[in-house]
């Protein structure tokens, strides 16, 4: 077992190592996604500013509330699509492509090697991004802080399954892509927002089809009130969604029809 | 028998096609009205395969060549049948069958386009949980049998097709595979780099009884590697023997080309047999042997006017290939 865990572990390290080395052969372009990045972060995070200068608070958050808020959901977007860049944009295209081929004839987990075949390399910028924005909230009790980084992972893993979920729809609606990626998006929208905005059908929407509270609001509320209980659901939250990014995945392999598109690994 | 590599019994594949009407009105209502039409890609075939065989799998375009090997190495789940390849049924035993047999598609490049070959060498070893000093050893071997010591360090971007499949094929066969299959692993080469590759798939095999299933539409491919032959047409097995039986089965027709010491003064006419050439001192001649004997033609063509030289021969694979098709 401790074996059968080493090899997948050196596995994983030698493709991320690969992953890295194939992203900085362009240098220059490597670099300024990072700071793309950063600085597109940034511009978001000045509205806000200027936002509750204005208005001082809004339905229950101020200032210190909306900083930890992005630091925890782009800390765990940026952990999460860092390694597991192919789920980010490319899960529904490597099933409608046919591209799922190259990682078939392997004797390796499926699941695994084609999440973590691609990073993305602006994702730096967003870790980068979280925790900067985290040194704005104040709260540097050893609590506070570990219940910020958990929370930030589980918000990582979170993204990256429900991101598994929509990527998998390709193998039951064909050309799930444009969806896939509208819907993955939609959930980072909503979860920067303050969750006391939304109401009814909407706030419901956000804990079940488009799960933004899990890696928003609901994290926020944990290290504000060192919430347990809340935690709990949390973990059980991520559970769920993987147990159900699993078995679509895998179902829909079944129904996974191969094509004749001409793939190169980048 | 314990040396059966694979064996596929009343294999079949259909897919589900969509199908939509021309142009925008028929877009449009695709889009509430799907319309499906099974395509069947390969249906019922069986046929088995020894260690160290070396098998040529041909058909026309859409025959079901490349449906077929994805069932063989576990990306498809086929629509009835089985299938077991060293003892593992792929699409159910996909990873344990993965340490064990290697694949090459000439249309889907393995090799990672921005890194040097070397890199994605190194991943393999990791990937096949290869020992470093084992890796190490064969790397070299493979690298002196292709002859691709001097492209290791170079982005595969920067590689020519001939190159880049070199590095492939010998990608493919670092973990040892007991069995390799190789779809079109010479389309777009030349002749030197595919003679080069042919030759080392044959080394291979020698050397370590590496049982080979290729597909290709190059005749010499099948001719100078395999000695068996499969034929699959709108995915059925049409023809399963030797590639010498092949020849001999559809080679009854002949080709005579005869060279004359003095010119031809009148046309030269003969029942049955077909006059393809005919110059002031050449004759390009072919018929089937079973309507008039080689030897009658011969005949012929000497007591027409004194020859300086006669050469009959076989039509080439291809064509027999081509024949075989039309069908
Ligand atoms: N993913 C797919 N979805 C639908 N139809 C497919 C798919 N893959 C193959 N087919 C169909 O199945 C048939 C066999 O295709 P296949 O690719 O196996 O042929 P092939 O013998 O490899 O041909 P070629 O020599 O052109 O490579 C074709 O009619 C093709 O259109
Ligand atoms: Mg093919």
């Amino acid at each position: 077992m401790m074996k059968r865990i080493q090899a997948e572990l050196s596995f994983l390290r030698a493709l991320i190592g690969v992953n890295l080395a194939s992203a900085m052969e362009y240098r220059a372009s490597f670099i300024s996604q990072i700071v793309g990045m950063f600085i597109n972060n940034g511009i978001y995070f000045v509205f806000w500013i200027i936002f509750f200068n204005q208005f001082g608070t809004v339905r229950g958050y101020n200032m210190d509330e909306i900083f930890l808020l992005f630091a925890i959901v782009t800390l765990g977007y940026g952990l999460g699509f860092m390694f597991a860049g192919n789920t980010r944009q490319y899960m529904a295209y490597l099933v409608a492509q046919g591209r799922l081929d190259y990682y078939l004839v392997f004797p390796r987990n499926l699941l695994l090697h084609v999440i973590f075949s691609k990073m993305i390399v602006s994702t730096v910028g967003d870790v980068a991004f979280g925790l900067i924005a985290y040194s704005f909230t104040g709260r540097f009790t050893l609590v506070e802080m570990g219940l910020f980084l958990l929370t930030a992972v589980f918000a990582a893993i979170i993204f990256v399954g429900y991101s598994v979920i929509t990527g998998s729809l390709a193998f039951y609606m064909g050309n799930a892509q444009y969806a896939s990626q509208q819907v993955t998006n939609a959930m980072l929208t909503f979860s920067l927002y303050p969750n006391s905005l939304f109401s009814g059908a909407s706030r419901m929407m956000l804990y079940t089809v488009i799960p933004a509270a899990f890696v928003g609001a609901v994290p926020v509320d944990i290290v504000r009130y060192h919430d347990g209980r809340l935690l709990l659901l949390l973990a059980g939250t991520a559970v769920l969604i993987w147990l159900l990014a699993l078995a679509l995945f895998y179902y829909g392999l079944r129904r996974y029809e191969s094509g004749s598109a001409i793939n190169v690994n980048v | 028998m314990s040396d059966v590599v694979v064996n596929v019994n009343g294999l079949a594949k259909t897919f589900q096609v969509k199908q939509k009407a021309a142009g925008l009105r028929g877009s449009v209502r695709s889009l509430w009205r799907q319309n499906t039409r099974e395509v069947t890609a390969v249906s019922d075939i069986s046929f088995a395969l020894q260690k160290g065989e070396m098998l040529a799998f041909i058909g026309p375009n859409g025959a079901g060549k490349s449906t077929t090997i994805k069932m063989l190495t576990g990306i498809l789940y086929p629509s009835a049948g089985q299938a077991s390849v060293l003892g593992f049924t792929p699409w159910k035993d996909r990873r344990k069958l993965g340490y064990h047999i290697g694949s090459v598609f000439g249309q889907k490049p393995q090799l990672w386009y921005h890194l040097p070959p070397e890199d994605t060498f190194r991943l393999f070893a990791r990937i096949y949980e290869l020992d470093m000093a084992e890796f190490q050893k064969r790397r070299d071997f493979l690298v002196e049998s292709f002859q691709i010591a001097d492209l290791l360090q170079t982005p595969v971007r920067k590689l020519s097709l001939g190159q880049r499949m070199k590095c492939e094929i010998a990608a493919s066969l670092l973990h040892r595979p007991r069995i390799i299959f190789l779809d079109e692993p010479t389309i777009g080469l030349d002749v030197v780099a595919k003679q080069q590759i042919r030759e080392a798939i044959r080394y291979l095999n020698e050397q370590e009884q590496t049982t080979i299933f290729l597909t290709s539409h190059d005749a010499g491919d099948i001719e100078s590697l395999c000695k068996r032959v499969v034929i699959i047409n709108h995915g059925r097995l049409i023809y399963d023997n030797s590639t010498s039986a092949l020849k001999r089965q559809y080679l009854r027709r002949k080709i005579i080309d005869v060279r004359f010491a003095e010119p031809l003064t009148e046309p030269f006419a003969l029942p049955c047999v077909e006059t393809l050439k005919q110059g002031t001192h050449g004759l390009k001649l072919e018929f089937d042997g079973r309507d008039v004997p080689v030897e009658t033609v011969v005949q012929q063509v000497m007591a027409t006017k004194p020859t300086q030289d006669i050469t009959i021969a076989d039509p080439p694979l291809e064509e027999i290939i081509r024949e075989i098709y039309k069908k």
